[in-house]
């Protein structure tokens, strides 16, 4: 097949994220269970932040060889007047690794749309207010069902139902606030739009979700020990208000991109015996684990930079796509 | 022929679709309903603000083609009258905004179902009172604790 130069390079694109996607993502499936036995012996914070960043290194590693290497090498070094026989493996690869991305958008725009409708639902079905102390608007839905949820992106709103008012006392409404203002700080409702847009290493295959499973569940425990902040008191508090809420019965479906107080009542009974423990966890400092995620980042791009600015590199790259293309 | 087995399709697409009404259609509508069936002649007079004649025969002709009213030809002017009661109307519409709500995206039609029906898929009882239990306890521990 021959295809003009720009629709080449999208081909190339698509094919060779599939590919490393594809290598990387079946790596990462590999390593998946071990990395969740490993993240169990590590605090909450660092284990979420491990899974997630497992999570992503598919993405990571496939874009940046794509849009760091690939697409330079292609326009600095083919020329733009030839027309080129394309190979049917690559063709192939090129739309598997559309579909892939189609998927991934596809679900994004849903959940994105889906929140977006559900917040609108919910304010017109109640009122929006602030609680005193806390920063971040609320929406009071009048409803019994058990909605205590922190919803939305740019600007998230803390849904909280008068069912959930009703029930949970001072002490332990608190304590369920400073979980979600916990989510919130860590905007652990952006890292699930992050996780919606990695692609699959297959198309509407999705091997790796039990990453984001576990990704999800440490998160729910990092947020639960921001909110105790190592007093047993307000453990006792949270503990309470999760049993509380499991009481009022089963709540209304959210979409993807909020994060309510309690996901489901698989995770209910180790949650609530965390939290029980003698001397509850107090959240670990993250200064030292950003840091290092900083330093991390600006060696990856120092080495980025060196890679790009070695021509032998972009030519090793180029014959390989050529490889590639026929 | 083909002009009745239009409006016919026509009216059969347009009522499943939609059973909502605009202020003036409302207004025909509320007329025809308690006066019977009428001509646009007839109809003008009672309206509450002056319309053209034309105006109204275009809406009458609308709500023709929507399926809500029925006509005859009577010294060559339309004779419409009602398809179905007030009553008939209302139902039709209260039917047709929770089927809206309930064919709609997930979200919505849960927060309705949690208003109309009891929640399913509720915890284990047994598990809670177990944790509950356990929350009784560990705050007798603490409280002992914090006493002198």
């Amino acid at each position: 097949m021959i295809l003009p130069y720009l629709v080449r390079l999208l081909c190339l694109s698509f094919a060779s994220f599939f590919v490393l996607n594809l290598a990387a993502g079946l790596l990462v499936w590999i390593l998946s269970k071990p990395a969740i036995r490993f993240a169990q012996t590590r605090t909450s914070s660092s284990a979420a932040r491990l899974l997630l960043a497992l999570r992503l290194l598919p993405l990571a590693l496939a874009g940046l060889f794509v849009v760091g290497l690939c697409v330079p090498s292609y326009l600095w070094l083919e020329p733009a007047a030839t027309a080129e026989r394309v190979g049917f493996l690559c063709v192939v690869l090129g739309l598997l690794g559309a579909a892939i991305w189609f998927a991934s958008i596809a679900r994004t725009v849903h959940s994105i749309l889906a929140s977006l409708r559900h917040n609108r639902l919910c304010r017109l079905a109640g009122e929006e207010t602030r609680i005193q102390g806390n920063s971040f608007p609320v929406v009071l839905v009048d409803d019994e069902a058990p909605l205590l949820a922190l919803s939305g992106l740019l600007r998230p709103r803390l849904l909280i139902s008068r069912g959930v008012l009703r029930v949970l006392s001072l002490e332990e409404f608190d304590a369920a606030l400073r979980h979600e203002h916990a989510h919130r700080t860590s905007r652990d409702n952006a890292k699930r739009l992050l996780l919606l847009l990695a692609p699959d290493i297959f198309p509407f295959v999705r091997p790796l979700s039990m990453l984001e499973h576990s990704w999800s569940k440490f998160a729910e425990w990092a947020a639960d020990d921001q909110a105790a902040a190592g007093d047993s008191r307000r453990a006792l508090s949270l503990a309470a208000a999760l049993v509380h809420v499991a009481r009022m019965g089963a709540g209304p479906r959210l979409p993807f991109l909020s994060t309510p107080l309690l996901a489901g009542d698989r995770d209910l009974s180790a949650r609530v015996d965390r939290l029980l423990q003698a001397a509850p966890i107090a959240p670990a400092h993250t200064s030292k684990s950003k840091h290092r995620l900083l330093n991390a980042g600006f060696l990856l791009a120092v080495c980025l930079a060196a890679v790009l600015l070695a021509p032998s590199a972009l030519s090793s790259v180029h014959e390989l796509l050529e490889l590639l293309l026929h | 022929m083909i002009r009745f087995l239009k409006n016919r399709i026509q009216r059969g697409v347009n009522q499943s679709q939609s059973l909502a009404l605009g202020t003036l259609e409302f207004e025909l509508m509320e007329i025809l309903w308690s006066n019977g069936a009428s001509n646009v002649r007839d109809v003008v007079p009672k309206l509450s603000r002056p319309l053209a004649y034309t105006t109204v025969m275009t809406t009458l002709d609308r709500l023709f083609k929507k399926g809500f009213l029925d006509r005859h030809k009577s010294d060559r002017a339309f004779v419409y009258s009602s398809s179905f009661s007030r009553r008939e109307w209302e139902r039709r519409r209260a039917g047709s905004l929770v089927a809206g709500f309930l064919s709609g995206p997930n979200p919505s039609r849960e927060l309705l179902l949690s208003c109309l029906l009891d929640a399913v898929g509720e915890h284990d009882a047994t598990l809670l009172d177990e944790l509950e239990k356990k929350i009784r306890t560990r705050r007798k521990e603490l409280h002992r604790q914090e006493q002198p």
